[in-house]
């Protein structure tokens, strides 16, 4: 009796409810999401642009990319940028290590590690480029407990502008990825610790034997979305190096972004960041099939 | 035997607290600094020896970088980008993951590899579709065409639906029982039940929306700039006014700051909780 009332109150059947609800997110997804992949396929073979007459062009921005040196760098230079993700790790994973105990303070301590993390990377650009000027505070410190002899100017040197942008990136970025190990280590049971502690083990041994091990799926979770993000820079270049000395700071964000919104050359600009696309899915494709060897699932 | 126990104590502390105030420089020092600029008007911070502590203390910098930036506009533009941006991504993110969670429908798998398959599509090809698809929406130079594409990530889904799935199905049941609507049932029976994981949702997309910078500047016109669109703007302008700039990027990170604070908790139970394994 009851049943039959219920099932007459909804107007909609089951699915139909199910798509009522999805709706109006899976629209903005697609709309936001799958069509600019879909769309900038097309788009890839004209010469769109600002001004002029769109027409197919086949191959040639394809051509162009690979023969266009800025693009070159830009490519490498965000490589590069990938290979730094190891060092993130270290870092954090000793922080997360100094935090994870019930000490006076701890609070605080974790905050100010966190704190780089929630700030625009905006503000957190106009301080770095103050600090890592040529008469900046930096160059005095290291000036005067003898690490440099003299001044540099970290952002516009050729032979260190990427490394002080990937410092500032990581600077950032450290917080975060504490947070996520920190997570980790207290995941980690702590009986198995002890037991380990009364078979002889020393501190060291602990951390190596057990703690590491059982922070792998977060090594392998900080990796993926590390990567993501070293491809995604572009705040910190945008801000501080606009891709200078020459190219030695380009990256392939910023790269698209100037082909598309300065230069205009939409076509040229979507075949970018299609190149760009084809490297970064290789690359998650290939993390994403290592995570599953280990039976990790990040969700 | 227990004075060595005592050392011991004493050195472990010290070992642990010389690293920790070593990180804690590290990491605060630039933000610490950049108060000390604000404060010192007239200070170059390029002279040499750089200034580090003000001489003293004039909040000159702050009344004349606020009179002359009108401020007050680029947090107004600011707060309306983040509340539309946190408001709308928990009701549609929560809207497309109920389902996802609870129903079982013909289609559910191929929304999941749908989804699953945008994390690997990186963002960077977008930009230029979007902004043309903004520019079709008649969206150009709207906070809506700000907000609009960020609404609905696959990671809030995801979250979502985690929070959804751990809800006992007693509950949706008993409010079938009473004869709710499916829309109430999520609204009045559902949402209350996974406060935890809105609250992450809404801090992190309070910090992301608080933050952005690069889509603002390409859908909007200079006087509608939230604060870290607005900032680089200044930094442009005025790059010779270092006390200016100061005053103006502490009070851009200021309000994010103090929120991170109040929700401290939530932001580190947050994390952790989103990326259990």
């Amino acid at each position: 009796m009851k049943r039959k009332r219920v099932a007459k109150l909804s107007r909609f059947s089951e699915v139909q409810t199910a798509w009522l609800f999805m709706g109006p997110g899976l629209i903005l997804l697609a709309l936001f999401t799958f069509w600019p992949i879909i769309y900038s396929v097309p788009l890839a073979f004209t010469n769109y642009s600002v001004i002029g007459e769109t027409s197919f062009v086949g191959f040639e921005n394809f051509k162009r990319a690979f023969s266009d040196i800025n693009f070159i760098a830009s490519i490498k230079n965000s490589l590069l940028y990938m290979i730094i993700v190891p060092f993130i790790q270290i870092l954090s994973i000793l922080m997360a290590i100094l935090v994870n105990r019930k000490i006076a303070g701890i609070k605080f301590f974790r905050a100010a590690f966190y704190i780089p993390v929630v700030t625009s990377m905006v503000a957190v650009s106009i301080i770095w480029g103050w600090l890592m000027s040529s008469n900046g505070v930096l160059n005095y410190m290291l000036l005067s407990i003898g690490i440099i002899n003299e001044k540099i100017n970290w952002l516009s040197d050729k032979d260190t502008a990427l490394w002080a942008l990937m410092f500032i990136t990581l600077w950032k970025g450290l917080g975060y990825y504490m947070m996520i190990y920190l997570a980790g280590l207290q995941a980690v049971p702590t009986d198995c610790i002890e037991a380990a502690k009364i078979d002889g083990a020393s501190n060291f041994q602990v951390i190596r034997k057990i703690t590491i091990p059982l922070l792998k799926p977060y090594v392998f979770f900080c990796t993926l979305i590390s990567l993501m993000s070293a491809i995604r820079v572009f705040d910190e270049v945008f801000v501080l190096t606009s891709g200078g000395p020459g190219n030695e700071t380009l990256t392939s964000s910023l790269y698209i972004y100037q082909q598309g919104f300065e230069v205009f050359e939409f076509g040229y600009s979507s075949a970018l960041g299609l190149i760009i696309s084809f490297i970064i899915m290789f690359f998650s494709i290939f993390i994403f099939l290592f995570n599953k060897k280990g039976g990790v699932n990040p969700y | 035997m227990n004075n060595r126990k005592l050392l011991k104590t004493i050195q472990y502390k010290f070992l642990i607290y010389i690293p920790l105030t070593l990180f804690a420089l590290l990491m605060m020092g630039p933000f610490l600094w950049l108060v000390s600029v604000s404060l010192m008007p007239g200070k170059n911070v390029f002279s040499f020896p750089p200034a580090i502590f003000p001489t003293f203390i004039d909040f000159k910098n702050y009344v004349d970088v606020w009179q002359y930036m009108d401020f007050l506009k680029y947090i107004w533009n600011t707060v309306i980008i983040t509340f539309l941006g946190v408001v709308f991504s928990i009701l549609l993110c929560s809207l497309t993951a109920y389902p996802l969670a609870i129903f079982k429908f013909k289609g559910r798998n191929i929304i999941f590899i749908a989804l699953i398959a945008t994390m690997i599509i990186p963002a960077a090809a977008s930009l230029v579709v979007n902004y043309l698809t903004i520019n079709k929406l008649g969206l150009i130079n709207t906070f809506t065409g700000v907000v609009l594409p960020t609404l609905v990530t696959v990671f809030n889904v995801f979250l979502f639906r985690q929070a959804f799935m751990g809800i006992p199905s007693d509950i949706r049941d008993s409010g079938k029982m009473d004869g709710a609507s499916e829309f109430r049932i999520w609204w009045q029976l559902m949402m209350p039940m996974i406060k935890p994981a809105i609250a992450v949702v809404a801090l992190f997309e309070f910090m992301a929306n608080w933050n952005s910078f690069l889509w603002p500047i390409i859908v909007l016109n200079t006087d509608k700039y939230p604060l870290a669109s607005a900032l680089s703007f200044l930094n442009g302008q005025f790059s010779y006014n270092f006390g200016w700039i100061a005053a103006g990027t502490v009070i851009s990170v200021l309000p994010i700051i103090i929120v991170f604070l109040l929700t401290q908790k939530y932001f580190m139970e947050g994390i952790s909780g989103a990326i259990k394994g």
